[in-house]
C-alpha cells in the first residue's frame, strides 16, 4: 500500500488530493463548498486565497479519503509552471508536510500532470500517443511515449487557444472570460457564415494571436454600416469563430497524427470542454480511424488528482527530490 | 505627471515591426535608459506581438507568449538578464498584482515591459515609458512613444 498527498496551487485552484496505489481516494478543489465551511472570502486570484485555502482543503482530502497523515508515505506538488506566488504556497506547504512527516518530497510537472489525468479512469491510452493540451494558458501537441516520457512537438507562439477565445468573446461584448459563452452560441449559428482566416505556421506549432485582430477588423468593418453587427449575429459569428479555432487545433494535430503514424489520441486542458472540438474530434477519429481519448471534466479542469497520478509513476521510478527545490513558474518538460 | 519628451513612429504593415522595436529601444536608451514601458493599446492592437519583436532585439531566445494567463512572464535577455513581461488584464483589485510582488518586480532594476498598465494604475513607478499603439484606418499602426517622471 502506498499512499500520496498532492497538491496543485498553480493558479486559480487551490486542489488536494490521495492517492493510494493507482486509485484517487479524494480530489478536492477550493471551491465555495470549502469556503462555506471555513469561512472567509477568498480573492479570485492571489497567493493569499492560496494560503487561506491550502489548509482546509488538504484537510478535507485526508478526511474524504478516510486517511491519517501518518499513513502517507510520500507528499506531492506541482512545481511549474504557473504563477510564482501561487506556487510558492503549494511547494512551501508540500516541503513541510513532508519534512514534518519524514516522507520523500515527490515534484510534479503541471503540462505533464494533465496528460496522465488519462490514466485517473478507464478507457487508458497505449503507448505511444498524442495529447493535445488546451486551455486558458496552454496549447501544445505532446508525443506521450510512457508515464514520464514525453515530448512537445507542436506549441503555441504567442497566446493559448483558450485565451482566444476569452478574448474575441471580448470583442464581441461578452464578458470576459467568455470562451465557454462562444461554444453556447456557436451551438445554434452557422460555422460557415463568415470565413475567418486560419493561421499559416510552421510545422506543428501554432499562432492563435492573429485570429483576435482578424475579428477587431472584421467587426469595424462590419459596424460601420450596422452598429449593432455583433449582437444581431452573435449566433453566426460564435459559431464562425468556433469552427475557425477548432479547424486551426485539427490542423495541426491531423498533421502530427500523419507524421508520427500515431491513431491514439488525447486531448486535455480546460478547452476540453468545448462542443466543437469535442465534436471535430469525433469526426476526426471516424474519417481517419482514430482513437479518441477525453477525460472526465473534473479532471480536465485544473485539479490535484492529476497531480496525484503523476506522482505515483515518479514514485514507482524513485523519482523524488531535495527540500531545496524551487518552484519553476516556465517550467519546460 | 510631465510629458517630457515623445516620438511619433509609424508601422505601416506587421513586416516593418523590426524597425519600430530597434526604433523604440533607441528611444528608451536615449532617455536614461528607461526599463519600465507600459504598453496602451485596444485588444488586437498588437501590443504582444510589438513586444515579442523587441524581446527578440533585446536578445530574448525563450518563446515569448502572451502572459495573460501567468501574469508575468520572465525571460533572459543578453548578459543573462531577467526580462518581465506582464498582462494586468485578468487583475480586478490593485491587491491581486501586490500579492504577486508586482512592486518587486516594478523595482527590480530589469526590464518590465507591461500590457493593460491602466488595470494597476495606483502601484505603477512614477517613471516610465509608455508605448501608445494606434491602429489606424488602412489598419497600419502609429506607435506614441513619451516618458513620465
Amino acid at each position: 500500500m502506498c499512499s500520496i498527498l498532492a497538491i496543485e496551487s498553480s493558479c486559480d485552484e487551490t486542489s488536494a488530493s490521495v492517492i493510494s496505489n493507482s486509485k484517487i481516494l479524494a480530489n478536492v478543489v477550493a471551491s465555495q463548498q470549502v469556503h462555506e465551511q471555513w469561512g472567509g472570502v477568498v480573492p479570485e486570484l492571489a497567493s493569499r486565497a492560496h494560503q487561506q485555502n491550502i489548509i482546509p482543503v488538504v484537510h478535507k482530502a485526508l478526511q474524504e479519503a478516510n486517511i491519517t497523515k501518518k499513513e502517507l508515505d510520500a507528499v506531492a506538488f506541482t512545481r511549474g509552471p504557473g504563477l510564482l506566488g501561487a506556487l510558492l504556497v503549494g511547494s512551501s506547504f508540500a516541503k513541510s508536510f513532508a519534512l514534518g512527516l519524514g516522507v520523500p518530497l515527490i515534484d510534479v510537472n503541471h503540462m505533464q500532470a494533465h496528460i496522465l489525468a488519462h490514466f485517473i479512469d478507464d478507457p487508458k491510452p497505449p503507448f505511444p500517443f498524442l495529447c493535445l493540451t488546451v486551455s486558458g494558458g496552454h496549447t501544445q501537441i505532446v508525443r506521450v511515449n510512457d508515464f514520464l516520457d514525453m515530448e512537445i512537438i507542436g506549441e503555441t507562439q504567442d497566446d493559448a487557444v483558450g485565451e482566444a477565445f476569452d478574448k474575441t468573446a471580448k470583442l464581441l461584448g461578452l464578458p470576459y472570460p467568455g470562451g465557454p459563452l462562444v461554444d453556447q452560441w456557436a451551438q445554434k449559428g452557422n460555422p460557415q457564415a463568415f470565413p475567418f482566416p486560419l493561421s499559416e505556421m510552421q510545422g506543428l506549432n501554432y499562432s492563435f494571436s492573429g485570429i483576435k485582430t482578424a475579428v477587431l477588423y472584421f467587426l469595424q468593418d462590419k459596424q460601420k454600416s450596422d452598429p449593432d453587427f455583433a449582437e444581431k449575429n452573435m449566433a453566426d459569428i460564435c459559431a464562425s469563430l468556433q469552427y475557425t479555432l477548432v479547424e486551426m487545433l485539427l490542423q495541426k494535430l491531423r498533421k502530427a497524427a500523419r507524421e508520427t503514424d500515431i491513431k491514439h489520441i488525447a486531448i486535455a486542458g480546460g478547452v476540453s470542454a468545448n462542443s466543437g472540438l469535442r465534436k471535430g474530434l469525433r469526426e476526426e477519429a471516424e474519417k481517419r480511424g482514430w482513437q479518441v481519448y477525453i477525460p472526465a471534466f473534473e479532471y480536465c479542469t485544473d485539479n490535484a488528482a492529476m497531480i496525484a497520478m503523476a506522482a505515483h509513476y515518479k514514485y514507482q521510478a524513485g523519482e523524488f527530490c531535495p527540500q531545496d527545490v524551487s518552484p519553476m513558474p516556465r517550467m519546460k518538460f | 505627471m510631465l510629458l517630457e519628451k515623445g516620438l511619433e513612429i509609424s508601422c505601416p504593415s506587421q513586416r516593418d515591426l523590426p524597425e519600430t522595436a530597434a526604433a523604440i529601444i533607441a528611444f528608451a536608451r536615449g532617455q536614461g535608459g528607461q526599463k519600465i514601458w507600459l504598453f496602451e493599446g485596444s485588444m488586437g492592437a498588437g501590443k504582444t506581438t510589438l513586444i515579442k519583436e523587441i524581446c527578440l532585439r533585446l536578445g530574448v531566445e525563450d518563446t515569448v507568449q502572451s502572459p495573460t494567463f501567468s501574469i508575468v512572464n520572465e525571460y533572459r535577455a543578453e548578459g543573462d538578464e531577467p526580462v518581465y513581461h506582464f498582462d494586468f488584464y485578468r487583475i480586478k483589485e490593485v491587491a491581486e498584482a501586490l500579492q504577486i510582488g508586482a512592486e518587486e518586480y516594478f523595482y527590480s532594476g530589469h526590464y518590465c515591459l507591461i500590457e493593460w498598465p491602466s488595470k494597476i494604475e495606483e502601484i505603477l513607478p512614477e517613471q516610465y515609458l509608455q508605448v501608445q499603439i494606434e491602429v489606424n484606418e488602412d489598419n497600419s499602426r502609429t506607435i506614441l512613444l513619451s516618458t513620465h517622471e
